[in-house]
């Protein structure tokens, strides 16, 4: 049996590494199905399969002590959904998730689509503005946070929360503890909102205390489940909604199929979170030891899920670095996580992608995109400014 | 094979609907009606049932030889 141990000393963390990932991804997939960090004490899973099977087997890849790499953070996590294992993860997940499935927002889908009309309207009217504030973050800003039932006060914070949030997530280093204060502020936040009657009646947020009231969860949860509601709502859709105006304005001829066809509109929103995946990954931690494709991973490590670099595996995708809207098996990645874990707002962010995508397609002929300045962010892949002008069809 | 459908994990996502149109279909509720028998699956639709249950992004469709 081979048991060889790779190892490397790629630093997926430094300034130049997360703002251009993909070469040093590849160079992990090269060197194995699981290879170990060096600098983060972690085993990186960077091939398609493996990611994929990781997702399936959440007895050997347990949640329960968090998803992040630093153990310190991971504590502050437990409990919530993503940092949660069967049988409990099953049941708060129905709680948390009963207003997110496909099912739930179906009544929801109308007044959506309105909005991301309006906006494209404002947006084609105004000129030169950029992507990411008037477009990829107006969008989820003007919506979700009004489902979720949080008053006015303390949106002001949830951009910044939601970005030490998922910092959190990484390593702990300058990124991560820049964040403590915002992370200290969020839960504070959270705390409050917990108190019955503070979120707007009927929203989501307020079904939510509703549940601790009636004991279907407990109250201590009840901030880091209403925490499951704030920090991943935002973030993950604003780097989607952002890459996606990026490569439609990139990629003119792309733009045009759609335009063409918008019936191409969910399988392109899956190519854009295929291509550009928003989340970088999560870890997992060994509760037996286990090998794949001959390397021993012993009980007790950690395994740092690569979700990004297995959308982008030649040994799963043809020409993966090609952003192909008829791309036949788009929805084959795993940017969502994939399996019990699977990303429990994923329907939300799929009515407002596609909403936004179906407005373009009807009222913009060509979108116009200047440079685009990425994010360093831990776990958010994504763009911090884009100059962007929508020419009227 | 046989599959089967979780009900308490299944969302309503509709990707199986899309890789095997003729055995799964969401109804207007979006509860998800399976079209064909399950056990054993009709044997031209063995792969496209394999490639929904391998897609399904919560893991609600397990496939079993």
């Amino acid at each position: 049996m081979n048991t060889t141990i790779r190892r490397s000393s790629i630093d997926l963390y430094t300034d130049e590494a997360v703002l251009a990932p993909y070469g040093p991804y590849r160079e992990l997939r090269d060197l194995g199905p699981a290879v170990w960090l060096e600098a983060h004490e972690v085993w990186a899973v960077a091939r398609y399969d493996d990611v994929y099977a990781a997702l399936h087997d959440h007895e050997t890849f347990a949640s329960g002590t968090g998803v992040g790499l630093s153990e310190d953070l991971n504590k502050v996590m437990a409990g919530s959904t993503i940092a949660s294992d069967p049988p409990y993860h099953d049941h708060i997940r129905s709680v948390v998730g009963r207003p997110l499935t496909p099912r739930a927002l179906r009544k929801h889908r109308e007044d959506v689509q309105r909005r991301a009309d309006e906006l494209v309207d404002r947006l084609v009217a105004l000129g030169e503005f950029d992507g990411v504030t008037d477009f990829a973050q107006a969008f989820p800003l003007g919506l979700v946070p009004d489902l979720l039932g949080w008053p006015e006060e303390g949106r002001e914070h949830f951009l910044a929360w939601a970005a030490a949030g998922f910092n959190a997530l990484g390593p702990m280093n300058e990124r991560a503890t820049a964040g403590f204060a915002d992370l200290q502020g969020m839960l504070g936040y959270l705390n409050e909102m917990s108190v019955p009657g503070r979120l707007c009646p009927g929203s989501w947020g307020a079904q939510l205390v509703d549940a601790a009231g009636d004991g279907t969860i407990t109250r201590e949860i009840l901030p880091t489940l209403l925490g499951d509601y704030l920090t991943p709502s935002l973030d993950t859709t604003i780097a989607t909604l952002s890459s996606a105006l990026w490569l439609l304005g990139t990629h003119p001829e792309a733009f045009d199929a759609l335009r063409a066809d918008p019936g191409l509109i969910p399988n392109a929103f899956n190519e854009v979170i295929r291509v550009e995946s928003p989340v970088r990954g999560f870890s997992r931690l060994l509760t037996e030891d286990h090998e794949i494709g001959g390397v021993k991973l012993p009980e007790g490590s950690r395994a740092l899920l690569l979700y990004a670099s297995a959308n982008r595996d030649e040994r799963r995708w043809a020409n993966p670095e090609v952003f192909d809207v008829r791309r036949a098996d788009a929805a084959g990645h795993v940017g969502f996580g994939h399996g019990v874990h699977g990303c429990v707002g994923q329907g939300l962010a799929r009515l407002e992608g596609h909403s936004l995508l179906g407005a373009l397609v009807r009222k913009v002929r060509r979108i116009e995109v200047g440079d685009a300045v990425w994010r360093p962010h831990n776990t958010i892949h994504g763009i911090a400014k884009l100059p962007a002008v929508f020419h009227a069809a | 094979m046989k599959v089967i459908v979780d009900r308490v994990r299944c969302e309503g996502h509709g990707l199986c609907e899309e890789a095997a149109p003729q055995m799964f279909q969401l109804d207007d509720e979006g509860e998800l009606m399976v079209l064909q028998d399950a056990e054993p699956v009709p044997a031209e639709q063995i792969e496209a049932v394999a490639d929904a249950a391998r897609t399904c992004p919560v893991g609600a469709l397990r496939v079993e030889s």
